[in-house]
């Protein structure tokens, strides 16, 4: 037989023959916790998950981790799966900043179609909000940017984005109000979820009354930063059921990556971040065989206000240039009909990367989310993005297998 | 009286050796953009290897700048990444120069709150050390 390139039917045959799929979920508290190490809440959201899956911890051997970035590590994986107690067969630190956890579940995937391992931990945790020095702070905001060519002219992170934020709203011909929406709709959301941070009211008014950080950006359009762990087990149905597990998957359908630049001054227009974020998006929709008619709830990266709106329009969810006016006409609502982030994201929430927004999806596909369901969802889609709209993952998830 | 030095607070860039002939030009006063000798093509930011699809040149002639552009996106910031900036207001923006690369930089030299998109700008050389100097923007009038 000649040999043959590998392609995405050939991922979407592995998915569909394996019936890949997370099986357990576990959050800690989120928001201010002093006297917890980044290590303490990698390990609390993995017992809350290996517990909610009914898995014992010897039932494990593969962990993927991501980074801290209070206790750097120069091989995250390894450091906790010795911590925890695990011998795994399998580990990986992902680190592709917002797109790390979306792209952990694909990662977890690609492990388990390779037979190397069988049952994988996801876990994220830092104690980022207490642990974080003024230092640190400042390394972070210098590690975003160019530290030759962008950060000496004193860019801010909220800055990066605001850049990218004052570019859409020209082309677009939009305005601040747009923005805001997207803020006042999330913090809805967190009212809603047991462990977000930010609960209190937020009207329009308290957005477009605050200062400007970088304008057009007020803090509300920035995520928070907190502390908390999360965690989620992937695994196959075949696995599940050997294991007794008491649920079904929920399964992962499909997955892809976009890249478009890491520094700013490489990007040369919005069509660039457009195009990225619609490559990582079509790949997984044609791993899963969809198209995004198909998804009924959505999940985006929201690490600032703006990053939705350009998610929304380059996965073609909303037309280009429209996404603003969906927000502030109330459509990103849970009981709308682009219901997004339910679990109030992370301008809400918490930031954990995308932990939240995986492990909201599979609430939502179980019909476990509360009095922030979503009516009978079957397919969500989960969106991440890390560096200043720069390198992007996507997943589809479904309740049944894929078929 | 002599006059007492104010040591510059602010940060500095984290030199990469293979971009010194263009802070050499800063310093000169001259805006010097490196130029892919096989795509004959100029890019910005300046590094070892040409950035152009197909290109592995590392090979490039420096060329200088008309130093004038457009703010492609700009943002006035109120709050900067260090305590250098308390109490500042100032602009970072992309700028899109005449030579068809864009640059991140200030808008100096005006109102803060008058730059737009679309804006006319050239560039000044602001000394910061002996070592650095950095390429800024005002409008043009």
């Amino acid at each position: 037989m000649s040999a043959q390139i590998p392609n995405i039917e050939d991922t979407r045959d592995l998915l569909k023959k394996n019936q890949i799929g997370i099986v357990g979920v576990g959050e800690t508290e989120q928001g201010k916790i002093p006297g917890k190490s980044s290590f303490h809440f990698l390990s609390e959201a993995s017992k809350l998950a290996i517990e909610d899956a009914g898995l014992k911890k010897s039932d494990v051997d593969g962990v993927i981790t991501a980074f801290s970035l209070v206790e750097e590590t120069f091989m995250h994986c390894t450091t906790f799966a010795d911590y925890i107690g695990l011998n795994p067969k399998y580990f990986e630190s992902v680190a592709i900043g917002g797109a790390t956890a979306v792209w952990m579940t694909a990662a977890a995937a690609m492990a388990i179609n390779s037979g190397q391992a069988e049952v994988v931990l996801c876990v994220r945790g830092d104690n980022t909000l207490s642990g974080i020095s003024s230092t640190g702070m400042i390394a972070l905001i210098r590690e975003m940017c160019h530290g030759e060519f962008e950060y000496p002219f004193g860019l801010t992170t909220p800055g990066g984005y605001a850049l990218m934020a004052q570019r859409y709203l020209h082309e677009s011909k939009g305005k601040r109000e747009h923005l805001a929406s997207v803020a006042v709709t999330m913090r809805q959301h967190a009212q809603m979820k047991e462990n977000a941070m930010n609960k209190d009211d937020l009207t329009m008014d308290d957005v477009m009354g605050a200062r400007l950080l970088a304008s057009p950006l007020t803090k509300f359009d920035c995520s928070i930063i907190s502390d908390g762990g999360a965690a989620f087990i992937v695994t196959t149905s075949a696995k599940a059921k050997e294991l007794g597990l008491k649920r079904d998957p929920i399964y992962l359908h499909g997955m892809g990556q976009g890249f478009s630049h890491q520094y700013l001054t490489s990007c040369e227009d919005l069509d660039q971040i457009y195009g990225a974020i619609q490559t990582s998006g079509d790949k997984a929709f044609k791993t899963a065989g969809m198209t995004n008619q198909d998804v009924d709830i959505t999940f985006l990266y929201d690490c600032f206000t703006i990053t939705t709106l350009l998610e929304l329009e380059g996965l073609g969810i909303v037309p280009r240039g429209q996404a603003g006016a969906a927000a502030l006409e109330g459509r990103l609502h849970k009981d709308a009909d682009i219901p997004l982030n339910t679990n109030g994201g992370l301008l809400s929430q918490a930031h954990l990367g995308a932990m939240h927004h995986v492990i909201e999806a599979v609430l939502q596909l179980r019909g476990d989310a509360g009095e922030r369901q979503v009516k009978d969802p079957n397919v969500a889609l989960v969106h991440g993005n890390g560096g200043i709209v720069s390198a992007h993952s996507t997943i589809l998830l479904g309740n049944e297998p894929l078929s | 009286m002599s006059e007492e030095k104010v040591e510059y607070a602010k940060p500095l860039p984290d030199f990469r050796p293979e971009t010194k002939p263009f802070w050499e030009g800063t310093k000169q006063h001259k805006l010097l953009l490196p130029k892919c000798k096989e795509t004959g093509k100029v890019f910005f930011y300046p590094r070892a290897i040409s950035p152009f699809p197909g290109s592995v040149n590392m090979d490039f002639d420096w060329v200088e700048s008309s130093g004038k552009g457009k703010v492609w996106t700009y943002s006035v910031h109120y709050m900067g990444p260090t305590k250098a900036y308390k109490g500042e207001t100032y602009v970072v923006a992309m700028i899109e120069l005449e030579d068809g690369v864009k640059m991140m930089s200030n808008v100096v030299d005006c109102d803060p709150e008058t730059v737009t998109i679309g804006m006319d700008v050239e560039v000044v050389f602001e000394d910061a050390t002996e070592e650095v100097t950095f390429a800024k923007f005002k409008p043009v009038q």
